[in-house]
């Protein structure tokens, strides 16, 4: 079988001792397994040490506290996907949660290995042996980029579900290291190097994600496209969050944000979409405004399977078509 | 590239868990996986070994009761936990599980390679739903077990039938299809 | 058959739990990787990174001086060149001289852990000089100065096939109507969901045992005797139980060669498990098929001439590929009759991992083209396709235009019954834009009349022994391979004696102990190995029924086995346990054994060359109407449902049949849709996904409701009038979607796989002919989706 390589495995109870191990040279967060266990079958980092954070209770809480709902590092996404208040408030992640993966894979993941899931590639994630064939690239071993031939940034996708919702929910995130807690938007969290595409330092653990309870009305959608309806990783991927005057899809529409995933190494929040604001959601001009910007705005890679320009042009029909789905919906 | 000595944070550590209800202590490799542990130390070869990485379900097993790929879960991990595999389905119900009784009636095992992580999924919807179950609930839970033999069909009648005969009105009543011959 | 007047119906059509079934349930059956051995070695297979390279040198000295290593081999060790075709010993265990595609083994160790082994592996110092790679079947062919392996005769041509039958161009000149078209049939896999495995072992006598995941223990044994120079009588096979196969596991595998080599080296067990990524390599899968097709018709629908050429893409070895370039053409003579037939097929080599059979050996390409053809035709004609299909039907005990005698022959049926169970009429009339229904048939063999290797013994072989307790033990070479062969031995046994299934013990496909069977190929297995059975079981009824007759002083034939009893038929109070009547016949006759066999019929063919390939003693129909929903603005095909009418002649074991039919119509979908095993000519040829994330095979959320529909039309050549159902229902599924999807939204997809962006490139193409006043718009009177801007 393929086989992990060799390594030291701790166990720390308390996020403090986890971070206290995490200082060890190349020791590595293993959480639930499912990002990171593949990565060492697939020789992408050999760490000498893996923290499990199986053991540490306290990341497995959610709480409502200051406004926002505060969900755990450690929540798998099953329970994420069915814990009330999560479906309450949040709808479009619950919904999000529901579809990641496989029900096993959605049973071992967690958020925080969710939020923080190593970026992928066609030419990375694949076997030692098989990279060989094509002499590695910038994010394995070589020094070359297969989608973007004279790149020299790795450009690999990422391809979480939860981050374009928490992103379109304004999320924040939080990190715990030696130097302390510290906070940020999640959306600022990522970069553009799919080698080290978040601004997560090795000795820190993310504790928590942050979601803050909107005051007004909103409706809420995430809408992805993968082959197959299980298992498979998103190819294409858009969140959507309307702010609205008045608890209706007839209401104005006060503010809108709308994140896509699986470009490239981070997500990508629309701009322009000013010209939809102050219309009602369910004028028509609306969603066909922001599928337009969807579609100028956001230009996938060869960094996954399916042709580029055939995600491109689902980017506009899946983000058009979640826009009708809310007003559908009521 | 894999280096050929081994630090010393990579020795066998001790491993206290709970299988099919036993308590059982060993010693494992922190890079073993819980499958590994499973087929090649305690041979409970039950839990296939399909893909390597989690993309088959043929490993599935159940860690405290919610099933989950053993293939991607580190042996360590299940440190005072207990785990169940396909060996311990029947334990309870006097060596044959109603799961396990509904598949063989329909043959929904043909090389049988991805059953015992079916069964592992299909136990795990069953008693979470204690009612009958509908094909599409059937499909979404068991979305993570591939099974290139069936077309899933055959197995599709038979979780829904044992959904009946162990939740369903009439105790008698699940079976459905009539007994097979003997 | 059976010696009486009155053939026994004790379990004949009934539903059986498998005799093997429940043990796997329970996690209780050894496959091959659940065997552990004392002391047992693991090996690990050196592959080459090139898709097309010389191998200099193979330094081997620091892996075997790395602790924990006890042997390394390379191509060197194993150099006698084998295959599965005797014709075409092509290939070796490991490169001697030429890495032929990416993954292509060159060397192998045994050590005492997996850990070990792949760390020796990268310690194997190989020196390649790189060489140009071809991928291209037809450049492939014209590139006489690269010449990919050195074991083929000609340049790249791995085998040609030319044969005509009537005056084809005669007869198109002067059908009504001639539709022409290019197909293309794209490459796919098996993906059993066991990976192959293989363990040795040798006794201090000598004696090789080897257990192998593979369907063909016996032409494994062979040639395992080959390739190692070591008698046939000094090596036992044993096929354990199989985690599926397909045809993915019907030929030699380097592995195989490689345990039993290091195991007679190291004189330890060995095992060797391949990863994911290595059965992508070994492949053997569906060979990529190009295909020009000229069908001639007359205006009342029937088919005048076919004329078919094809270029086969084989990758590097033959495989079976002498075979499949002749079912490429030969089985494509029925269900319909037509009078003038011209294929012209050739197999290229080219640096990818080796094609070979899958499921429907070499027939399920050609039937797609045909079968789309066929609907093309209709709609130029204005008949419905089933209407169509049902007036060329060549009918029962008929001849085809390639001489093959057909037997039984269900087909109309078939078609008669999915029209019905879709609702087909209504749905062809009444569905809207954007949903459509589309109907395929299709036929196949029930085994070969001539064997792999020439010879005259009998293809099949049963041998079954009683015992004094009432139970029977059937022996028999035959490799269940999941798909039931082990439990319809005992249902023929249990027919034939009256004994319930729990009193019948097969043991099946080990060398040492059981007749010879030449594998789980070419469903062959029920007809053949079934006509066995019932001999052998049929021998055994009549001692038996003697032995009761003589004591109740009746005739043998007043006496019936029944119930797990022997039974007199005119007083049934008078009866004894079948344990009795074994006894009573055991004192009578000595121990209770009785042998039968099966030999094909060979006057069933044409006196031509190659007219022996493809004919079977009798041969299956199948039809499948497709239910779709197509998404126009996304290209999605979104199969609903599949009906699936299969004539299997005589249905021995009902819902085993109704699982072949199902699980056929699904790989037949997943192949139409999603599934495609190619490599990446832009960067080394390596395969773009060689794992069951990349490759993607259905889930149980992917895959459409299938209904099976047993037909059955018994054939005087089967077990009972039994015929194959584990291959022909794969074949119609394909066309059947490819036509549906036509008659949803109007676009002909004649590449495979359907995906989302070729069918939605389809789309915007016939939008902009639309556009252009080149075609009206598809069913422009219905309230459907909502079409392409």
């Amino acid at each position: 079988m393929l086989r992990l390589p060799r390594f030291g495995v701790q166990s720390p109870e308390t996020l403090d001792d986890a971070v206290t191990a995490l200082a060890q040279p190349g020791a590595r967060i293993v959480a639930g397994g499912t990002d990171i266990l593949p990565n060492l079958k697939h020789r992408l980092d050999q760490p000498p040490m893996l923290v499990s954070l199986a053991r540490v209770t306290s990341l497995r809480e959610v709480k409502e506290e200051d406004g926002a709902l505060r969900i755990g590092a450690g929540v798998t996404l099953t329970d994420i996907a069915e814990h009330a208040r999560v479906q309450a408030l949040f709808p479009s992640l619950a919904y999000a949660a529901s579809i990641v993966a496989s029900p096993l894979i959605r049973n071992m993941g967690t958020l925080g290995g969710n939020v923080n899931l190593d970026t992928r590639c066609r030419y990375v994630n694949q076997t030692h042996f098989w990279r060989s064939a094509i002499g590695g690239c910038l994010k394995s071993e070589g020094d070359v980029c297969h989608v973007v031939p004279k790149g020299r940034i790795c450009v690999a996708a990422m391809s979480s579900d939860l981050v374009p919702v928490l992103s379109s929910l304004d999320a924040s995130i939080v990190n715990v290291g030696p130097e302390g807690r510290r906070e940020m938007p999640l959306l600022d969290y990522y970069g553009a190097d799919g080698t080290k595409h978040t601004k997560r330092l090795d000795a820190e653990v993310t504790s928590e994600v942050r979601i803050p309870i909107p005051s007004g009305a909103t409706r809420a959608r995430y809408a992805k496209w993968t082959v197959r309806d299980s298992i498979d990783f998103p190819l294409v991927s858009v969140a959507l969050r309307f702010s609205l005057a008045s608890d209706s899809v007839h209401a104005e529409v006060t503010d809108i944000a709308v994140v896509a995933g699986v470009l490239g190494s981070k997500p990508r929040k629309l701009t322009r979409l000013e010209d939809a604001i102050g219309r009602k959601l369910s004028d028509p001009t609306v969603a066909h405004t922001v599928a337009e910007r969807a579609y100028a705005q956001c230009k996938p890679l060869e960094n996954v399977p399916y042709e580029a320009p055939y995600r491109r042009q689902m980017i506009r029909v899946h983000t058009q078509r979640a826009i009708e789905a809310i007003i559908d919906a009521g | 590239m894999p280096g050929t000595s081994r630090p010393s944070a990579c020795d066998a550590i001790l491993l206290r868990t709970t299988i099919n209800g036993d308590a059982v202590q060993l010693a494992v490799e922190p890079h073993h996986t819980l499958l590994e542990v499973l087929r090649y130390q305690l041979d409970l070869i039950g839990s296939k070994q399909g893909c390597d990485k989690g993309d088959c379900g043929a490993c599935t097993v159940q860690v405290d009761g919610r099933p989950q790929l053993a293939c991607l879960t580190l042996a360590a991990h299940v440190e005072g936990r207990e785990v169940t595999t396909v060996e311990g389905l029947g334990l309870s119900h006097g060596g044959c599980h109603p799961l396990q009784d509904a598949m063989d009636r329909h043959d929904a095992a043909q090389c049988g390679f991805c059953t015992p992580g079916v069964l592992m999924s299909a136990e795990s919807l069953l008693r979470r739903r204690k009612a009958p179950v509908d094909r599409q609930e059937v499909r979404e839970a068991l979305a993570g077990n591939l099974c290139r033999c069936t077309g899933y069909t055959k197995i599709l009648d038979a979780v829904v039938d044992a959904s009946e005969v162990m939740h369903g009105d009439n105790d008698e009543g699940g079976s459905t299809a009539g007994e097979a011959a003997r | 058959m059976s010696d009486e007047a009155e053939i026994p119906t004790n379990q004949i059509g009934k539903s059986h739990r498998k005799v093997d079934a429940m043990e796997r349930m329970r996690g209780i059956t050894r496959y091959t990787d659940d065997i552990k051995l004392p002391g047992m070695l693991h090996a690990k297979i050196k592959r080459s990174p090139h898709p097309h390279a010389r191998i200099v040198s193979i330094d081997a000295s620091k892996a075997l001086a790395h602790p924990g290593v006890h042997g390394v081999i390379t191509g060197k060790d194993l150099a006698t060149p084998y295959g599965i075709i005797p014709w075409t010993p092509d290939e070796t265990a490991l490169a001697v001289e030429k890495a032929l595609h990416v993954g292509d083994g060159v060397a192998c160790v045994a050590a005492v852990d997996e850990d070990t082994a792949i760390e020796a592996l990268d310690l194997i110092e190989v020196e390649y000089d790189v060489l140009e790679p071809l991928y291209d079947p037809e450049t492939s062919l014209e590139r006489r100065d690269n010449q990919i392996n050195p074991y083929a005769r000609t340049g790249n041509l791995s085998k040609k096939v030319l044969l005509e039958f009537g005056d084809v161009d005669d007869v198109l000149d002067k059908s009504d109507i001639v539709i022409e078209a290019d197909y293309f049939f794209e490459g796919t896999t098996h993906a059993a969901i066991e990976p192959h495995c293989a363990v040795a072992h040798v006794e201090p006598n000598g004696l090789l045992t080897v257990w192998s995941a593979t369907q063909v223990s016996h032409y494994l044994h062979r040639e395992l005797a080959k390739v190692l120079a070591v008698p046939a009588n000094r090596i036992r096979v044993i096929q354990p139980p199989l985690g599926g196969a397909f045809g993915g596991k019907s030929e030699p595998f380097d592995l195989e060669f490689c345990v039993a080599k290091l195991a007679l080296m190291t004189r330890r067990p060995v095992k060797l498990l391949y990863t994911r990524e290595e059965v992508f390599y070994s492949h053997r899968g569906r060979h990529p098929m190009k295909m020009k097709y000229r069908t001639g018709f007359n205006k009342d629908g029937k088919i005048t001439g076919v004329d078919a050429t094809t270029f086969l893409d084989g990758g590097a070895y033959s495989s079976f590929g002498l075979v499949t370039t002749y079912y490429s053409g030969q089985l494509l003579c029925a269900p319909y009759g037509f009078d003038a037939y011209r294929f012209h097929s050739r197999r290229a080599y080219t640096n990818k991992p080796a094609c070979g059979p899958k499921r429907g050996h070499g027939s399920v390409q050609p039937r797609f083209a045909l079968e789309c053809q066929i609907d093309k035709a209709a709609e130029t004609l204005g008949l419905d396709p089933i209407q169509m299909r049902l007036r060329n039907d060549i009918g029962s005990n008929a001849v085809t235009v390639n001489e093959f005698r057909v037997g039984s022959n269900g087909f109309s049926e078939c078609l008669r019954r999915v029209q019905d169970s879709s609702d087909w009429s209504r749905k062809r009339q009444d569905l809207p834009y954007g949903r459509g229904v589309g109907v395929a048939g299709s036929t196949y063999i029930s085994g070969t009349n001539y064997p792999i290797y020439p010879n005259d013994m009998p293809q099949a072989a049963v041998q079954i022994t009683l015992d004094r307790s009432g139970r029977a033990r059937v022996f028999s070479g035959a490799n269940d391979i999941g798909q039931g062969s082990n439990t319809m031995l005992a249902v023929i046994t249990g027919n034939e004696l009256g004994l319930p299934l729990d009193d019948i013990r097969v043991l099946s496909a080990d060398t040492d102990l059981c007749p010879v069977d030449l594998g789980a190929y070419s469903s062959r297995i029920t007809l053949m190995v079934g006509n066995a059975c019932v001999e052998a079981a049929a021998k055994l009824r009549r001692l038996v029924t003697e032995a009761v007759g003589k004591r109740w002083e009746v005739s043998r034939k007043r006496v019936t086995l029944a119930d797990g009893m022997a039974i007199d038929r005119e007083d049934p109070e008078r009866n004894v346990p079948l344990a009795d009547a074994f006894q009573w016949a055991e004192a009578d006759n000595g121990l209770l054994g009785a042998t039968g066999s099966y030999n094909t019929p060979k006057d069933r063919h044409g006196e031509y060359r190659g007219g022996t390939i493809g004919a079977s003693p009798a041969y299956s129909f199948t039809a499948h109407v497709a239910e779709v929903e197509v998404d126009p603005l996304t290209g999605v095909v979104d199969v609903k449902t599949i009906w699936v009418a299969h004539d299997c002649g005589r249905a021995l074991s009902r819902k085993i049949v109704e699982g072949q039919m199902e699980g056929s119509a699904y790989m037949g979908f997943a192949e139409a849709i999603m599934e495609q095993h190619i490599v990446d000519p832009d960067h080394n040829g390596v395969h773009p996904g060689p794992s069951l994330l990349d490759y993607r095979i259905p889930t149980f959320l992917d895959t459409p409701d299938l209904e099976a529909i047993i037909v059955e039309s018994p054939d005087a050549q089967g077990p009972y009038g039994a015929k194959e159902a584990g291959e022909g229902p794969l074949h119609p599924s394909i066309p059947a979607i490819a036509n549906a999807i036509y008659d949803a939204v109007g676009v002909r997809m004649d590449a495979l796989p359907f995906t989302p962006p070729r069918v939605l490139a389809a789309l915007q193409a016939r939008a902009e002919r639309e556009r252009a006043g080149e075609l009206s718009p598809h069913k422009p009177d219905t309230d459907g989706a909502r079409r392409i801007a």
